[in-house]
């Protein structure tokens, strides 16, 4: 990637941080794995989900916490539906 | 009341205590933490094991608690107005769940304060032992008092007029019958389930479920009501 790209955490109470691409890929493989899917396949999808997330936000200058989520919970609908559920749904299973 | 009758009210107090979901949406964002960040099976059974261990003895604490209070205070016959009061609170929580059980929005959000459902959510995550498994089972049961508070004292008052060796009994059937939703959980997750199937049933059978657990609630202080409270005036005015 070719510039930093900041990012404004959910509420905008705590500091912005720079797009952190690892951080997307653990998450989105703790989903895939959640719905168990094989550890190879978790990490295939999650670089294909922070690929097309990555290229979403190269053009912007600032995004927020939400918009990586949504834009990466539509990735992820394409690549695993399944995970993408559990993805979109963990924080509003309580 | 005979003992059909009063196991009959335990064990529909224990449905409806089974059919509130705070312990299986805790339980099921553990299994989903615990599997997302590879935990073994055997790990994740005693993680969601010590859970579901927490939250039944929470219950029964809870139940045999209520009953020790009504024996005190009451011996084993439980008065009318006391009853009355139980109906009361039965019938006023079958119409808290009817109308805010759940939130209005997607997923299964709970009834619960934002803030502590964002704690719980936390602590789950955070969950790496079986005994924290085990205290957040407790703390999960605790939680939800509330809405426990009406099937847990209807079915101590009814455990109360049992003899001693059966209220152990009951207090057994209330608890392994409140249990049943998460021991079901605890065996589909065991068993390699996907937890998107368990979290999409409860999203699709969310308002029937809350119907259900409001209907069963306000049948329950109903059938009591009439049982114990009217039948008792209606002798002591034939009485007169």
């Amino acid at each position: 990637m070719g510039k930093a790209i900041d990012v404004v955490k959910s509420g905008g109470k705590r500091p912005t941080e720079s797009f952190d691409k690892s951080k997307l890929h653990a998450s989105i493989v703790a989903a895939c794995l959640s719905v168990r899917s094989p550890e190879g396949h978790a990490h295939d999808t999650a670089e294909r989900v922070c690929e097309t997330v990555i290229i979403w936000c190269e053009t912007k200058p600032e995004i927020t916490s939400a918009d990586i989520r949504r834009q990466a919970s539509k990735a992820l609908e394409t690549h695993h539906p399944e995970a993408a559920y559990f993805y979109n749904h963990h924080r509003v299973i309580m | 009341m005979n003992y059909l009758e009063t196991f009959a009210i335990i064990a529909l107090a224990g449905m409806i205590h089974a059919s509130f979901q705070l312990s299986v949406s805790m339980l099921t964002l553990l299994s989903g933490h615990a599997i997302g960040s590879k935990t073994s099976q055997a790990r994740l059974s005693r993680l969601t094991g010590g859970f579901v261990a927490g939250a039944m003895i929470m219950t029964t604490l809870i139940v045999s608690f209520l009953s020790y209070v009504a024996s005190v205070i009451f011996g084993s016959v439980v008065s009318p107005l006391a009853w009355a009061v139980a109906c009361g609170i039965s019938l006023g929580l079958a119409l808290g769940v009817w109308i805010f059980y759940y939130r209005k929005e997607r997923g299964t959000a709970l009834w619960v304060p934002r803030p502590m459902a964002r704690f719980l959510s936390e602590r789950t995550k955070a969950t790496k032992l079986s005994a924290e498994a085990f205290s957040l089972g407790v703390t999960s049961v605790i939680a939800e008092l509330l809405f426990i508070i009406a099937p847990a004292t209807i079915a101590s008052f009814a455990l109360v007029s049992l003899p001693n060796d059966l209220q152990l009994l009951g207090i057994a059937l209330y608890v392994f019958i409140a249990s049943l939703s998460l021991l079901g959980v605890y065996v589909m997750v065991g068993s390699g389930h996907k937890l998107s199937r368990i979290q999409r049933w409860r999203e699709d059978n969310k308002r029937f479920l809350q119907f259900a657990a409001g209907s069963a609630l306000a049948v329950l202080g109903f059938y009591v009501y009439v049982n114990e409270v009217v039948v008792a005036a209606v002798a002591v005015a034939g009485a007169l």
